[in-house]
């Protein structure tokens, strides 16, 4: 095991390299500076040169890519250029409120995804069959950023229940926020409730097709009982393992849903740092997402060697 | 919503049908023809804007937010006094125009990598880590990124959605082509003296395609869905050309007092994608069967 | 062999019961966030209710929607938010409506004879919120602060005017001057007095230290400010408020929807076009400010052939149909205007105003004048949903007279480099700001007007005269100074290298419990005197 992952490590350590070279890169070719977007669009010529002095973007870009990558290895992440702050601590602001959204979101497939999907299973009317299926099919086949503006229009105009953006601190005050939650995070889960559903009820109807069942439905055994001992537990499997690639899909997702409601996760620190050329989180925020992505890759790969020990050795 | 939702399907001990008919056998089916008709349906629209519409999607006039059903304009107009039908048409026909070229162009790319990798197990690692860059990245970052180096235009949404589909395709193909070589035709093959090559394109890509017609389906909703998603970041097509996702974020504002305004759009992307995710079902539970 | 996934046919399968079931569990758990204890659309409603008078009543906390962060670095700069400067600072003027300097810090000055210097007696029982006092030493750092190229201030070059400081005691400061400055109250309303020890925390946005009415309790970076009264504020009584919160809400339904059901009661950032449906709910009043920021212009390159031509750029002006523009995509805020400045600009008249208008005939006739029929050219403007409709408009009429553009959308921080460094195209639509104080600050702080350097590339001998003159000259008389603005606003309109098309102010959107706020020239809000009255 331990020689799989010395096998492996290299390759991630080298994706993790590249993807610094790339993202510092990708910074630099796009056009505009964080000194002329820091100076203010009256700005002289003497305050953009001041103030690029001042960032150190007028030293050779070798040398501006090692002080990063110098300063990273260290574990500091220094001051923002344009947002305000420690990097540091707007990543961690970011992570904790994104996180927030995504598990809550993550919550709401679960619920309204097994609803639909039970619902869609067992109803024996027509019209509820019909209606799972058009929820389904809609939650899909609307673009979320019109599903976002959808629910503000209905939750907080119309009736006026729910605060149509803005975010509250779950320690301060959580009754309040999880009413700043959930209109985001129902925007965020709907489609991959509807994916979920879906899933689940393919899978409770095959269940309920098969013949153990139909033999223990002969022998008596309570409907209700069939569903919950029988077909949900045999239908849950694949609908796991779906659930943990739609939780990629929420991460993904939640940039654009944070900007139709103000969520001040990592999205939208994303989205600000760019339109604002704040090369330091622009930098940071996108590495840290690469390496995620490398460990999480990384331990699907050592999962597998285990699983697998031919793996290990070819 | 970027990957193919395989349906669960557990019905192995069923027999396979001829080879010849899945995707018209899909096609027959309630699902099929239904998605077909919505997709055909949008499309003619689309391709028949000059036609149906009495204006130039870009004439304005000082008719600011005409209620629907206005006299020389069904729709109404948008803000700019501009008729929303023809906007809605031409909208229909500049995004059918990008995902009909995005959507191959990622494919074609994402299989070209997968080949490639299959030829030698460095280039096959090379590959694999360029597609977890891709994938790492968010699509939204992507897009700015571009945008911002390449100027506005068609051009830059096109890649966007090329971009973010390689690493689909390349893995689904990829995936195919490991299960294949397991198969024991391959192995016949091998033994029979077939080259590498051969091999590769002759047997093994003909019998992964499947799922590849299946993602194709699910990536073009996807890039209608990348499309609009960029007009709302304002990286969109350039104005004042109509797109769907472009009219429709320019509704936005007038979402609570003029709905009509946004209903057109919306419309058209529901019924182009609802067509397109019911063909990929179809298609999907055909050819896995 | 065949058969599709059949559908189970249990004659009793879990139905409705279950359904529901599942369903009156999901609504539980939701209502435990909904029927909790408060809920966050009411719970700023109900705010600060007591009595049902409207006399001024203390405490209450006021809840503010802004569109877009405070931004720590720009914070001696004009940007779109500059609200929260005369929260936590002061400043040591203020202006009134007709332009005439009141005391704040300042008490009163006394200008010299020959305009070189003026003395500044000031306030000498204000405190900084960590209980150091304020003294005259504040305000030379303050001036010092504004001529450091880092900072980013528009009105440096009026900073960079003072030469030397005299200190008469704690409380007395005479600002020696290289020249006289007619836009010296200019600076003094736009300048914040900081504390110079924290400066560089303040630019950070760790610590914000100042004498105003309110303390820095915390700020979020993209959520917004938080603010707790000031108890020990030089003015006594005041302010009425406890607390201040400004909340970042970036889309406008969002921000409308949230001043609708009461979750924020002011805002300064509700788009024009969305005010309509806003106006007709009794709760809630409009008011408009001239703080300029956002007129509206069509900035020429006078570098690209044939818009190097005079006759060609009046052709423009002609072209575009400001009324319309007016209408439709500034929501009927604001008015149509050729030359930069609001009604309440000494430089305003009516005449200029209306010195263009739309008339593609004359303009078609004056690009034929000039040798033209059909121009090809590109047209920069914003990727923002306003900035790009405003562009739309213009280049539809520009198409009318033969003048065919292609638009370019582009990022704030590219449009801004550009701006800046003197790269725009042929043509741009943009948005200037500081034609709502002096007049003569509009060459000598706003960059596409800047008389030595500017976007357009523009120079001419007689504007910069001009310019110098009418910034240089101080104590000259009411119609001597209204015949100097009138030649800037002559030059202007003649040589059109920024060619206006509306002036808008900044509109106030509150709730009509909320009484007393106004905002500065340059938009910072003052609540000194706000409250919230009680009852409904």
């Amino acid at each position: 095991m331990t020689r799989y992952l010395l096998k492996r490590l290299p390759s991630a350590l080298l994706v993790l390299a590249l993807a610094s070279f790339v993202v510092f890169s990708i910074l630099r070719l796009i056009p505009g500076d964080p000194a002329s977007s820091l100076a203010g669009p009256d700005a002289s010529a003497e305050t953009v040169a001041a103030i690029r002095a001042r960032l150190g973007l007028d030293e050779p870009l070798f040398t501006q890519y090692a002080h990063w990558v110098g300063d990273l290895v260290r574990g500091d992440l220094g001051p923002s250029y344009a947002i305000g702050g420690d990097t540091a601590s707007l990543i961690g602001d970011g992570l904790a409120a994104t996180a927030q959204l995504t598990l809550g979101a993550l919550v709401l497939v679960v619920l309204i995804g097994g609803a639909l999907g039970i619902a869609g299973a067992t109803a024996r009317r027509g019209w509820v069959r019909g209606a799972v299926r058009a929820v389904t099919t809609g939650a899909l086949a609307v673009p979320p950023y019109v599903t976002g503006v959808l629910l503000v229009l209905v939750f907080a105009v119309a009736l006026g229940v729910l605060p149509p953006g803005g975010h509250a601190s779950f320690l301060d005050a959580p009754d309040l926020a999880v009413q700043y939650l959930l209109l985001p995070a129902l925007c965020l889960a709907l489609p991959s409730a509807a994916v979920l559903g879906r899933y689940l009820k393919d899978g409770i109807e095959h269940a309920l097709a098969e013949d153990y069942v139909r033999t223990a439905k002969a022998a008596g055994v309570a409907p209700r009982r069939l569903l919950w001992r029988h077909a949900v537990p045999n239908a849950l499997p694949p609908v796991v393992t779906l659930l943990g690639m739609q939780t990629g899909h929420l991460l993904g997702g939640a940039v654009l849903v944070e900007a139709i409601f103000a969520w001040p996760g990592l999205g939208r620190l994303a989205e600000q740092g760019l339109t604002r050329r704040d090369y330091p989180v622009v930098q940071d925020l996108l590495l840290l997402l690469v390496a995620v992505f490398v460990v999480v890759q990384l331990l699907t790969d050592l999962v597998y060697a285990w699983l697998d020990p031919r793996i290990r050795w070819e | 919503m970027t990957l193919t939702t395989p349906t669960p399907h557990q019905n192995k001990g069923r027999t396979r049908k001829s080879r010849r008919s899945p995707y018209l056998t899909a096609l027959t089916t309630a699902r099929g023809r239904t998605g077909l008709l919505l997709v055909l349906l949008v499309a003619l629209a689309g391709v028949l804007a000059p036609v149906l519409s009495g204006h130039a999607p870009t004439d304005q006039s000082g008719d600011t937010l005409l209620p629907p059903l206005s006299a020389g304009h069904p729709l109404g107009t948008d803000d700019l006094g501009r008729d929303l039908l023809s906007r809605v048409l031409y909208g229909i026909r500049a995004d059918l125009g990008i995902i009909a070229v995005a959507v191959p162009l990622g494919a074609a790319a994402g299989c070209a990598c997968a080949l490639l990798a299959a030829v030698h197990p460095v280039v096959d690692t090379v590959v694999q880590r360029a597609f977890d860059l891709v994938l790492a990245f968010p699509g939204l970052i992507l897009a700015l990124a571009v945008t911002a180096v390449l100027g506005p235009g068609r051009t830059p949404v096109i890649v966007v959605i090329a971009v973010a589909e390689i690493p689909v395709f390349g893995r689904q193909l990829r995936a195919g082509i490991l299960v294949q070589r397991g198969r024991e035709y391959v192995a016949a093959a091998r033994v029979g003296g077939t080259g590498r090559a051969r091999l590769l394109t002759r047997h093994i890509l003909p019998n992964a395609t499947d799922p590849l017609i299946v993602q194709l389906a699910v990536s073009l909703t996807v890039a209608v869905f990348i499309e609009g998603a960029m007009s709302f970041l304002g990286v969109g097509v350039r104005p004042p050309t109509p797109t769907l996702g472009g009219v429709l974020s320019q509704s936005m504002p007038y979402l609570s007092q003029h709905p009509n305004y946004a209903a057109g759009p919306l419309l058209a992307v529901t019924a182009l994608v609802l067509g397109l995710s019911l063909l990929a079902e179809a298609l999907n539970r055909e050819v896995r069967r | 062999m065949t058969d599709p996934s059949p559908r189970p046919s249990l004659p009793d399968a879990p139905t409705r019961r279950t359904t529901l079931r599942a369903a009156g569990g999901g609504a539980a758990l939701l209502g435990l966030g909904l029927a909790g204890c408060r809920s966050a659309v009411s719970d700023s409603k109900s705010a600060g209710a007591g009595g049902t008078s409207d006399a001024p009543r203390r405490g209450g906390t006021l809840d503010i929607a802004i569109n877009a962060d405070f931004t720590p670095a720009l914070l001696f700069t004009q940007t779109g938010q500059s609200l929260q400067n005369r929260l936590v600072f002061n400043t040591l003027t203020r202006y009134d409506d007709s332009l005439r300097p009141q005391p704040e810090l300042a008490t009163s000055w006394t200008y010299a004879k020959d305009g070189r210097s003026i003395t500044l007696r000031l306030r000498d029982d204000v405190t900084y919120h960590d209980g150091r006092k304020f003294t005259a030493d504040d305000v030379v750092f303050a001036v010092r602060n504004l001529q450091n190229p880092l900072r980013a201030a528009q009105l440096r070059a009026t900073a960079l005017a003072v030469s030397g400081f005299e200190k008469r005691g704690d409380h007395e400061l005479v600002l020696k001057l290289k020249h006289p400055v007619a836009n010296l109250f200019d600076l003094f309303e736009f300048m914040i007095i900081t504390d110079p020890d924290s400066v560089e925390q303040a630019v950070t946005g760790k610590k914000l230290n100042g004498t105003g009415p309110f303390k820095l309790a915390k700020w979020s970076p993209g959520t917004g400010l938080s603010l707790t009264r000031n108890a020990d504020y030089w003015q006594p009584g005041r302010p009425y408020l406890d607390r201040v919160e400004l909340r970042v809400v970036a889309q406008a339904e969002a921000l409308l929807s949230s001043l609708r059901t009461g979750q924020s009661q002011l805002s300064y950032d509700v788009p024009g076009k969305t005010l309509a449906s806003l106006t007709s709910d009794g709760t809630l009043r409009t008011k408009e400010y001239a703080v300029g920021g956002g007129a509206a212009y069509l900035g020429v390159n006078t570098t690209v052939k044939p818009l190097d031509d005079p006759t060609v750029r009046h052709a423009l002006a002609w072209a575009v149909d400001r009324e319309r523009l007016v209408k439709q995509t500034l929501g009927g805020y604001g008015f149509a205007s050729a030359a930069p400045w609001p009604k309440s600009s000494p430089a305003y008249t009516e005449a200029n105003r209306t010195h263009y208008t739309y008339d593609p005939g004359k303009a078609r006739e004056l690009l034929k004048s000039a040798g033209h029929s059909r121009l090809d050219l590109p047209l920069l403007h914003v990727n923002t949903p306003g900035e790009t409709a405003n562009a739309e408009s213009v280049q539809y009429d520009l198409k009318q007279i033969g003048v065919h553009t292609t638009l370019e959308p582009t990022d704030p921080a590219v449009s801004q480099k550009k701006l800046i460094s003197q790269g725009m195209p042929a043509l741009w639509v943009q948005g200037h700001g500081f034609a709502q104080v002096q007049p003569s600050t509009l060459a000598v702080s706003a960059y596409p007007f800047n008389e030595a350097k500017n976007t357009s590339k523009y120079r001419s001998e007689e504007y910069t005269a001009i310019v110098r003159k009418a910034w240089t000259g101080t104590g000259l008389s009411g119609s001597a100074s209204r015949a100097l603005y009138q030649e800037i606003s002559d030059v202007l309109l003649d040589a059109a290298f920024v060619i206006d098309l509306a002036v808008r102010g900044r509109v106030e959107t509150a709730s009509t419990k909320l009484h007393g706020v106004t905002i500065n020239k340059f938009a910072y809000l003052n609540l000194d005197n706000a409250y919230l009255a009680s009852g409904s």
